[in-house]
């Protein structure tokens, strides 16, 4: 009798068993299908430019990334370049308005990050140009390294007089570490150097540098305006200083991939807000010259594709 | 190996154990588990299979559309080309006219495609070109690839893989991207023909939006490549420009044109390749495994609730079956059990299904038999040991006794002395012969020799009214019978039959044997009865008569001669009235090992 009422018991226990299978292989399908569909992220990316015509490329990329990850964008700008105060108003108003994550280029990273400390944890910051404390990661080439390669461009171009080096970046520690790298190669090599918020009025010393792609740009189209014979060295793909680079008007500078950049960015962002972990390593950056612009390589550093449909 | 054998030893004890139910159930569900499951793996694999086999064709489908798009597109492109050769340079003189004209209207009905239409001299002097006349100051044309391409196939059109252009001036330095298509042209020029190069530039994204509207489901994609692999196309192409995606393009290339399964970065995707006819490119589509296995997902999912909602049903079913099997079973050992302490009343209960039905009947028909069986064993066990007691009884049965001493004390009185003596020894002989040490079965030597002194001792009572003749017949030497079963007949037929008949009487006892039996006649030639009163004499309802003699009946002997040795052994009387009544014992012929066996109770 014992083992008939055992028996009965392992019986009862074998088609409850099979009766939950039953009904978990009817639920679970369920549950998958409804985390098939994780929801919109919404993203705001704020510059620190008052227009996004010199990012073009970099939002390409983040728009690549948005779409294959499941996020939408807001892009702002700042009605005065580098404003940090208005950057950090902005930035508030779009974490109070739900934003899951935020891409900035910082243009005060440590004001701006004493402004967003407790917002952080819940609204994730990932940076572009500048690394900011407190911040999810930073999309960058290693700012001082290139700085120095920018430098050993000039120096093997140098062949006498000052270096005037373009302090543009105001509080931006990114375009600062660029900056102050190059400074110090070429005072190594006894190239005596003089830093300048602005150009000057009359004709800038032979080697001028800038460090950030709008000085570079509005570097090169004003020496080509006044027709100055300095060489400059800057930084930046915008097809307006790869043009100047052509005609010219840049001797060398440094470039990498804003697309790569954009995409980067944006792909840490959604980690972040999804709360996963993620890696970001310094962008590659090269030093380009003129008759380097059309090598394949560099035609897919310098021109990137932009798909027709979002042109 | 003895883990394994321990193992298999300790599931063979289990199973030993378990019930008829528990079997039943398990080995039916098992057995039915395993078959829809065998059946439903195949199933999935087919159905996997199926579902690769409709992604390939599926992408095979979609890559012959964006083929026949792709190269409607591109026999569009080398029509312009023909068009800008054969109508335009093979009929313009260039010390005459210029090709400008044409090549102005050709470009405006074709701007949303081409970049530019140029034609160079085989040095890569710029002849005409639109819609930018003029070349960059340090551009170099014959260094470049579609240039050299061109002059060194002449016969050919060539494609080349996107670039930016960067030949002409342009003051708003555009940077498109281009797919250049160049020729080997025979230009004229004062009559005299030399080589040129005729470029048609078409903007890449022509090719890219043929390409991009081409959709393969499940997050599967298509892109381009060149015969060496070289990307024309990729939806993620700028992606994989900047090193931030890699793509499987140059081993693409050596694919032939159908379906392949391929490895990369370590997920599965089945890759479809079409390679162009005139270009050489090919036409990739990569469908990831999940983009099938995710369409077959839910209808495997769903398969798999059915597989196992009809194991459920199976197993459930096994164990009602089972318990209607086994439960039947299960009460009837209870019943059998119960038979152990009570057989008299318990029921068998005759439920469950036929065969069980069948063995209950054959269980209850068989316990039904048994009790018959014991009620008459313990019958006959009351008979034998009544029948057994009698004859002890007759062994000193005071009535004989006290008139056989009589007689010895009155023929002692009267001086006969030796006939004193002879009756007080038949006397001792016939005790010590009934009591044989207390055995049943004695030798039919000792019966008879019992018989003998009886006669001995009721002649000299009688005074020999009857004489006795006793023999024994050939074969029956050395054979044993039930002891005191010949005396009782004498007795009748002293007292019955020849007491009171006026002649004188004639008692004979025969043994003889009949085959395997024995028999003892017992036959007088006294006053008999009717047939039919003999036939009587047997009948168990019939009331007993005592006689004066050693008290122990006809039917008494037949009892236990019948009781002892079956139905077919007994007594048979044949009687005629005034003529004399034979009495029949039939017995088994007993050896001495028989006889033995018999004692010690080894043979029922």
């Amino acid at each position: 009798m014992k083992t008939t009422r055992k028996s009965n018991l392992i019986q009862i226990g074998i088609l409850a068993v099979l009766g939950l299978a039953v009904v978990l292989s009817l639920v679970v399908p369920q549950l998958f299908r409804g985390r098939r569909d994780p929801r919109l992220l919404s993203l705001s990316v704020m510059l620190r430019d008052t227009d996004s015509s010199g990012w073009n490329a970099a939002r390409q990329g983040m728009e690549q990334a948005a779409d294959e990850l499941g996020a939408e964008l807001r892009f702002l700008t700042l009605t005065t370049a580098g404003d940090g105060a208005e950057q950090e108003a902005l930035l508030l108003r779009e974490i109070e308005g739900g934003a899951a994550a935020l891409v900035v280029v910082p243009a005060d990273p440590e004001n701006l990050s004493a402004g967003l400390e407790r917002w952080m944890p819940v609204c994730p910051v990932v940076t572009l140009e500048s690394p900011m404390e407190g911040a999810a990661g930073t999309v960058s080439p290693d700012n001082a390294a290139l700085g120095g390669q920018l430098a050993r461009a000039l120096l093997r171009d140098w062949d006498g007089g000052e270096a005037l080096l373009l302090d543009t970046a105001g509080r931006c520690a990114g375009v600062t570490d660029r900056l102050e790298a190059a400074e110090a190669v070429l005072l190594a090599a006894g190239v005596p150097v003089r830093r300048a918020e602005e150009l000057p009025e009359e004709a800038p010393p032979p080697w001028v540098m800038a460090f950030e792609p709008s000085a570079t740009q509005w570097t090169a189209e004003r020496k080509e305006a006044e027709g100055w014979d300095c060489a400059l060295y800057g930084v930046g793909t915008a097809t307006a200083i790869t043009a100047q680079l052509e005609r010219g008007g840049i001797a060398a500078m440094a470039a990498w991939s804003d697309y790569a950049a954009g995409y980067l960015a944006v792909r840490r962002a959604v980690e972040a807000a999804r709360g996963e972990e993620g890696e970001l390593t310094p962008l590659p950056f090269s030093i380009l010259r003129r008759e380097d612009i059309y090598a394949p390589e560099n035609q897919k550093l310098l021109f990137p594709i932009m798909s027709s449909s979002s042109r | 190996m003895s883990f394994f054998r321990r193992l298999a030893a300790q599931w063979v004890e289990r199973y030993r154990r378990m019930s008829i139910q528990m079997v039943l159930s398990l080995s039916f569900t098992a057995v039915a588990a395993a078959g829809i499951l065998l059946m439903g793996v195949s199933l999935v694999w087919r159905f996997t299979a199926a579902s690769e086999e409709l992604t390939a064709e599926s992408s095979q489908r979609v890559l012959a559309q964006a083929n026949l798009n792709l190269d409607s597109y591109l026999r569009r492109m080398m029509r312009i080309s023909d068009t800008v050769y054969y109508r335009t340079i093979k009929n313009t003189d260039l010390a005459e006219g210029d090709l400008t004209g044409d090549l102005s209207l050709l470009y405006e009905e074709n701007r949303d495609d081409l970049v530019s239409l140029a034609v160079f001299d085989g040095r890569g002097g710029l002849v005409s070109a639109v819609p930018l006349s003029a070349v960059k100051r340090d551009a170099a044309p014959e260094e470049s690839d579609w240039f050299r391409s061109a002059s060194r196939s002449m016969e050919n059109l060539h494609f080349s893989t996107p670039h930016v252009q960067n030949i002409f001036d342009d003051p708003d330095y555009p940077y498109r991207w281009v797919v250049s298509l160049s020729r080997h042209v025979q230009l004229t020029r004062d009559g005299a023909t030399e080589s040129g190069v005729l470029l048609v530039d078409m903007s890449f994204s022509g090719v890219e939006q043929v390409c991009r509207d081409v959709t393969l489901g499940g997050g599967g994609y298509l892109y381009l490549i060149d015969k060496d692999g070289e990307l024309i196309y990729h939806p993620r192409q700028q992606l994989i420009y900047t090193g931030l995606l890699e793509e499987n393009n140059r081993a693409a290339a050596s694919y032939r044109d159908g379906s392949h399964r391929e490895r990369f970065q370590g997920l599965p995707r089945q890759v479809t390749v079409k390679t162009m006819g005139y270009t050489g490119w090919k036409l990739v589509g990569v469908a990831p495994a999940r983009s099938w296995m995710d369409a077959s997902l839910q209808p495997m999912l769903f398969g798999l609730t059915l597989l196992l909602f009809g194991i459920f049903l199976i197993a459930f079913l096994n164990y009602l079956i089972s318990a209607r099997i086994s439960d039947p079973i299960r009460r009837l050992e209870l019943s059998i059990r119960e038979l152990d302490r009570d057989l008299g009343s318990v029921r068998i209960e005759e439920g469950g299904c036929y065969e069980v039905q069948r063995l209950s009947h054959a269980i209850s028909a068989m316990v039904s038999t048994m009790r018959h069986l014991m009620d008459d064993i313990v019958r006959q066990e009351e008979q034998k040991r009544r029948s057994e007691l009698e004859v002890l009884q007759s062994q000193i049965n005071p009535h004989f006794l006290y008139n056989t001493l009589d007689s010895v004390i009155w023929m002692t009185e009267s001086g006969q002395q030796q006939e004193a003596i002879r009756m007080v020894t038949s006397l001792a002989r016939l005790f010590r012969i009934s009591l044989s040490k207390g055995k049943s079965i004695i030798p039919l030597a000792d019966e008879l020799e019992h018989a003998r002194h009886y006669m001995n001792i009721q002649q000299i009572r009688f005074k020999n009214k009857f004489t006795t003749e006793i023999q024994a017949g050939p074969g029956t030497e050395g054979l044993y019978t039930l002891k005191l079963i010949i005396q009782p007949l004498l007795e009748n037929a002293i007292y019955h039959g020849c007491a009171s008949a006026e002649d004188d009487g004639v008692i004979r006892v025969t043994a003889y044997r009949e085959g395997e039996d024995l028999l003892i006649d017992v036959e007088d030639n006294g006053l008999g009865m009717r047939p039919e009163l003999a036939a009587s004499l047997l009948e168990e309802d019939r009331p007993e008569v005592r006689t004066g003699g050693s008290g122990i009946g006809v039917r008494n002997v037949h009892q236990r001669v019948s009781l002892t040795f079956g139905e077919g052994y007994g007594l048979t009387i044949f009687s005629e009235p005034d003529e004399g009544t034979l009495v029949r014992v039939r017995l088994p012929a007993l050896t001495r090992e028989e006889a033995d066996r018999r004692q010690r109770g080894e043979v029922l």
